[in-house]
């Protein structure tokens, strides 16, 4: 007999948004990157073809990060004291975006200087996020967003309690922006609406729903991601937008794959212990919807990419 | 509709100044004026009290009873302030609230309402907390509150089951699965327990300027499937009205008629339908909106309106 698997017609569905401009659009990249577009949940190819392939950056620094664990260090090597070389070697471990890190050490010089030199090293789609702090990120970012107007950068980070001064900047100067909420569905529509009653027209927009690490909570955000895309397809226009998350920086900061000394022997092999926490919060995230991925480590990066070929087999 | 008038609630910074003060007038004008706004009892809660526990609870009932004579609710966690108060009141058969069934609660406080010959709000929340569903709430009630109930003797027509209001703020999946609790506890049991909820912590968590909207809407929705008794703002008009509106099946405004359709939708099992509502009018399509968000049709946000 034969047997008929039922299939979903959704509503609604997710926005379509791109990053980085070509020289024909304005911009100086190579290629630019799209991502969204969905029309029904993660990977259902029978129901409906993934129409964008989720897309994997590279976080590097615009200074040599003091507090990364050794093991990215080891890898990345002197490249991490020079952003422009960091840049050229993430993009030779297969990352399709860069997110260069400004710091708090920083000048708005120094920022300007550090975004130029990367988007002279490589011809990927740039992300560029302040340091975290409300003020150093409006005193480096909106000089940043002028000195590349056209770009189509995307400026992070964008929260409930700083994101005016991003969001207008990113309107005067053609970039995008990165809508962070601490996993919370409420929040995340929230902060959509504010940002698009601004007037930032909501495909220049992908929100950050922010995760935890493989332990470390990412069931909740998991569970936020999935709900979250639920509700676009349904129909939610506020919440029909691309997600990004950033395993990279989660994974790493657990106890798991930041130290190699004082953990119980069982735990194995450090190298492939860091890389897999990083690979398997990442891939984890990939399945609940998401469609950009911030990442540290090459091998990871190796991984996750092929990880998402498997996901996008059709047949 | 039986409405417990909530408005002594040390929440309140008034409310908590006037304790600070002892002021009794301010607790006694505040009794008054929720009855004669249609509460038929009113909610004593001004937390545990855990030090003064011994001069506080005897003082504020004596001062409400001077003035009012409808059944005081007595809302604290505190075992020893329940007593305390219980001793205290000489009017009408009072109501405590509450217990859950959570062992050591459930022990306790029960056995007190007995002695006292107190009403018991008794809450489907056991010690893993509240669960989402309707039905494991239903449960709570129908093979631990009610079995425990019956054997300490305690007289079923004192016993009030309240399934739980969460706030659509953070709890949005609990709203429409209260609905159905509400309506199922009514078929749990015979003779049927009394059911109340504490209505305005739906909107807890929500701007204040659209409190009011959404504990409406929810009354409406709650009220079709057959809510008679809750905790609540008894001095909020435009709440009152559409109390009014819906008990008497009054229709005469596009208002009345609207707030009496999400009720019949609601009681039977149908969700509000969109060509109901005009939504040129920006009350109704407030409206219209607030229902979306409490059935979890649509994600709650604070500026969920100017979507």
């Amino acid at each position: 007999m034969p047997i008929e698997i039922p299939k979903d017609k959704w509503p609604g569905s997710v926005r379509k948004v791109t990053v980085g401009a070509t020289a024909a659009e304005g911009g100086t990249r190579a290629k630019t990157v799209t991502v969204g577009g969905q029309t029904t949940m993660p990977y259902l190819q029978y129901e409906a073809l993934t129409p964008n392939t989720p897309v994997v950056a590279i976080e590097i620094k615009s200074r040599k990060p003091e507090d990364w664990s050794p093991l990215l260090v080891e890898t990345w090597g002197d490249a991490m004291s020079d952003p422009a070389q960091w840049a050229k070697k993430a993009e030779e471990a297969g990352a399709d975006l860069i997110v260069l890190a400004l710091t708090l050490e920083d000048s708005a010089d120094d920022a300007v200087n550090a975004v130029k030199s990367v988007l002279s090293a490589t011809g990927l789609p740039l992300i560029v996020w302040g340091p975290g702090q409300a003020e150093k990120d409006n005193d480096l970012l909106v000089p940043v967003a002028e000195a590349t107007k056209g770009e189509k950068i995307m400026l992070g980070i964008c929260e409930d309690k700083n994101y005016r001064t991003i969001v207008a900047t990113a309107m005067a100067n053609g970039h995008l922006v990165q809508a962070r909420t601490p996993m919370d569905v409420n929040l995340a529509k929230q902060l959509n609406i504010l940002i698009t009653d601004m007037g930032l027209p909501a495909d220049r927009i992908v929100m950050d729903p922010t995760t935890g690490a493989l332990g470390y909570g990412i069931e909740y955000g998991y569970s936020v991601m999935e709900r979250l895309r639920l509700a676009a397809l349904q129909g939610d226009a506020m919440t029909q937008l691309p997600m990004m998350v950033t395993p990279g920086f989660e994974a790493w900061k657990a106890k798991e794959s930041k130290v190699g000394e004082g953990v119980p022997e069982a735990w194995g092999d450090w190298a492939a212990r860091g890389i897999h926490w990083e690979t398997l919060t990442a891939v984890a995230l990939v399945e609940s919807g998401a469609d950009l991925i911030v990442l540290r480590h090459p091998e990871s990066v190796k991984r996750v990419k092929e990880a998402i070929a498997e996901l996008m087999v059709t047949a | 509709m039986y409405i417990i008038g909530e408005n002594i609630h040390i929440l309140s910074d008034k409310v908590k100044e006037a304790l600070t003060n002892r002021d009794r007038e301010f607790f006694m004008d505040l009794a008054v004026k929720q009855v004669e706004a249609g509460a038929k009892a009113v909610d004593v809660n001004l937390g545990p009290r855990k030090k003064d526990w011994a001069e506080v609870f005897p003082w504020i009932i004596e001062s409400i009873e001077t003035v009012v004579d409808v059944p005081l609710s007595i809302d604290t966690t505190n075992v020893d302030g329940m007593e305390a108060a219980l001793k205290t009141i000489k009017k009408a058969q009072p109501i405590l609230n509450s217990t859950s069934a959570e062992p050591e609660r459930l022990e306790k406080i029960p056995a007190l309402a007995k002695k006292y010959g107190a009403k018991i709000i008794a809450l489907t929340m056991g010690s893993s907390g509240i669960p989402v569903e309707a039905d494991a709430r239903v449960n709570i009630a129908v093979e631990t509150l009610i079995p425990h109930l019956m054997e300490i003797g305690f007289n079923m027509e004192d016993l009030i089951i309240d399934p739980l209001v969460l706030t659509v703020s953070g709890c949005q999946q609990y709203c429409p699965e209260l609905i159905g609790a509400v309506q199922m506890l009514q078929y749990s049991w015979d003779p049927a327990p009394a059911i109340s909820v504490g209505l305005s912590n739906v909107s807890n968590a929500v701007p204040k300027e659209n409190r009011p909207l959404i504990n409406r809407v929810y009354l409406a929705m709650l009220m079709g499937v057959g809510l008679q008794m809750m905790i609540a703002d008894p001095l909020d008009e435009e709440q009152n009205d559409v109390i009014k509106w819906i008990e008497s099946k009054d229709t005469s405004t596009p208002l009345a008629a609207l707030y009496n359709k999400i009720a019949e939708h609601t009681e039977a099992g149908e969700e509000p339908q969109i060509e109901d509502f005009d939504l040129g009018d920006p009350d109704q399509a407030a409206i219209w909106k607030t229902t979306q968000i409490l059935l979890d049709k649509v994600i709650y946000a604070d500026g969920y309106l100017n979507q």
